[in-house]
């Protein structure tokens, strides 16, 4: 792991200071919304009454919900530029995909540890192949292959191109996801199980919710911020590495 | 219409080519077949017979026996260009790109159906299997169920070529897209070995084959923002 | 008038994962920007 070269001011600096300034916003952005987490945190644990039918444990859906609505949208988005890339061929946006992928990461991990810690108690079993959980793991899979080839591959040229023909591939699974798993029920009738989510929430329930969402919006907003921020250092630094082992090789 | 049956005959040959190297080598091949002949042992010998009928395991064991040799299959695909930077002169050359997926999609098509032509025979014999009057739709599905993933794996496959741990990339990237076709075509195989209408399983064949069209087309029109600059 | 299940552990443990994958990322990239800023 080499250090960043010690280089002179270039005319690329002020492209690392605009870099800087992304990394400075994402940070405040994040940082605001782990606060706001807190008080969500709070909000549903002390203000938002108990569930009675499923306890404590219903208060989990406060936390996986806005995780799953985040990790969609994470992965919607990285499909949606990937076709604009293919199309446009802008670095910037696949600076942004690869961003929203990784980000989309972790909140689909939360989604995959608070799913079934969620269903343990409500269902009595730890996995269910039903819609929302399916989806979970096939959108982590996806996000994790497309990140794994994405560090595999050198060229950036090429790695956009590939992770763009990926993200747009795995747009286009999930209806077919969505799919299998309708034919699977409908097919295969289930013992009638307590739903986690009730059909229409009591007012107090839905604010929070509602409140949950929002801030995790922001919190994806503020993490993928950062993260492009991160990449954009990343590339400049390894360009203007690159630019001064040219000049003191004398290679060209 | 020209420029079609020129793309079609160009498909061939890439194909063709694909399939004689294999052939020479044949080692993908045997080694696909060891595998699905050792899973197919396995999985026989694994199982309590009072408790696990056949007809509830087969299905599976075999979709599991096509997957895995249609991996094998694919990660051969583009390895012999890489080695010769023969894929360069491929590309050098004024061919339309979807013409080279074709080809190499239908000499992965082969591959897997050699595969599945050998491991169906050895399915009925070792699990004692009655087709009855299924044999047309047994066969059947396994075309249109393969025929889905295989183009994905087909697309991906050029691209993790260019990867160190190609091996190990492209099951990786492809396992999300096998599901729902394995899912489908496991389904249908056992509703079909348990002498079930065709009518309880035309969703599924739905599923399968509007994921074949998607797919398909799909993977043959980003093939060349694949393999071009 | 219907007791509700005793299940607070659940969601303890769903709350403290939870908290523990976003402040565990939040790191990571700290650690990140500190390597590529600092």
């Amino acid at each position: 792991m080499t250090a960043p070269a010690d280089t002179p001011p270039l005319a690329s600096a002020p492209s690392l200071e605009s870099a800087r300034r992304l990394v400075r916003r994402g940070w405040a952005l994040t940082l605001l919304a782990l606060a706001a987490a807190a008080g969500v945190y709070l909000l549903a644990l002390a203000f938002t009454p108990l569930e009675v039918r499923q306890g404590a444990a219903q208060k989990i859906f406060y936390i996986h919900v806005p995780a799953a609505w985040a990790a969609m949208m994470a992965f919607s988005l990285v499909g949606l530029v990937s076709i604009l890339y293919l199309w446009l061929k802008d670095p910037r946006l696949d600076r942004f995909a690869a961003s929203s992928a990784e980000v989309g990461v972790v909140f689909s991990l939360v989604m995959l540890t608070t799913g079934p810690i969620w269903g343990k108690p409500i269902w009595g079993t730890w996995w269910t192949w039903d819609a929302r959980l399916t989806l979970t793991l096939f959108l982590f899979f996806l996000f994790a292959g497309y990140l794994a080839l994405r560090a595999a591959l050198h060229d950036p040229a090429e790695r956009a191109r590939f992770s763009a023909v990926v993200g747009i591939m795995g747009l286009l699974l999930v209806p077919f996801v969505h799919l299998s798993v309708y034919l699977f029920r409908t097919l295969h009738p289930q013992p009638v199980v307590l739903k986690p989510s009730a059909p229409s929430l009591p007012g107090e329930m839905l604010r929070t919710l509602l409140v949950s969402v929002a801030v995790f919006t922001l919190l994806y907003v503020g993490l993928v911020t950062l993260r492009y921020g991160l990449a954009l250092v990343e590339e400049l630094r390894e360009e203007l590495r690159r630019d001064s082992a040219e000049r003191w090789e004398g290679a060209r | 219409m020209r420029d079609l049956l020129a793309g079609l005959r160009l498909a061939l040959v890439v194909a063709g080519k694909d399939l004689r190297m294999e052939l020479r080598s044949r080692t993908a091949l045997l080694s696909a077949l060891v595998f699905a002949a050792l899973v197919l042992v396995v999985f026989n010998f694994s199982r309590d017979p009072t408790v696990l009928s056949a007809t509830d395991l087969a299905p599976s064991v075999l979709w599991i026996t096509f997957a895995f040799a249609a991996v094998v299959a694919m990660n051969r695909g583009f390895h012999a260009e890489r080695a010769n930077a023969a894929f360069d002169g491929l590309l050098l050359a004024p061919v339309p790109r979807e013409a080279i997926f074709l080809g190499k999609l239908l000499a992965n098509l082969a591959f897997v159906g050699a595969v599945e032509a050998v491991a169906l025979p050895l399915f009925v014999l070792f699990f004692n299997v009655d087709l009855g009057g299924a044999l047309p739709a047994i066969l059947g599905v396994p075309a249109l169920a393969t025929v889905g993933f295989v183009a994905v794996g087909t697309l991906f496959s050029a691209m993790v070529v260019r990867t160190r741990f190609a091996e190990l990339m492209l099951p990786v990237l492809l396992l999300p897209f096998m599901v729902p076709p394995l899912i489908g075509a496991v389904q249908a195989t056992s509703r079909l070995l348990a002498d079930r209408p065709l009518s309880e399983i035309a969703g599924w064949l739905r599923l399968l084959a509007l994921y074949d069209i998607v797919f398909l087309t799909l993977s043959t029109l980003i093939f060349p923002a694949v393999v071009d600059e | 008038m219907q007791m509700p299940p005793q299940n607070q552990e659940y969601m303890i443990a769903a709350y403290v994962v939870a908290a523990a994958i976003y402040l565990g990322y939040a790191l990571v990239l700290w650690r990140k920007g500190r390597r590529l800023l600092r």
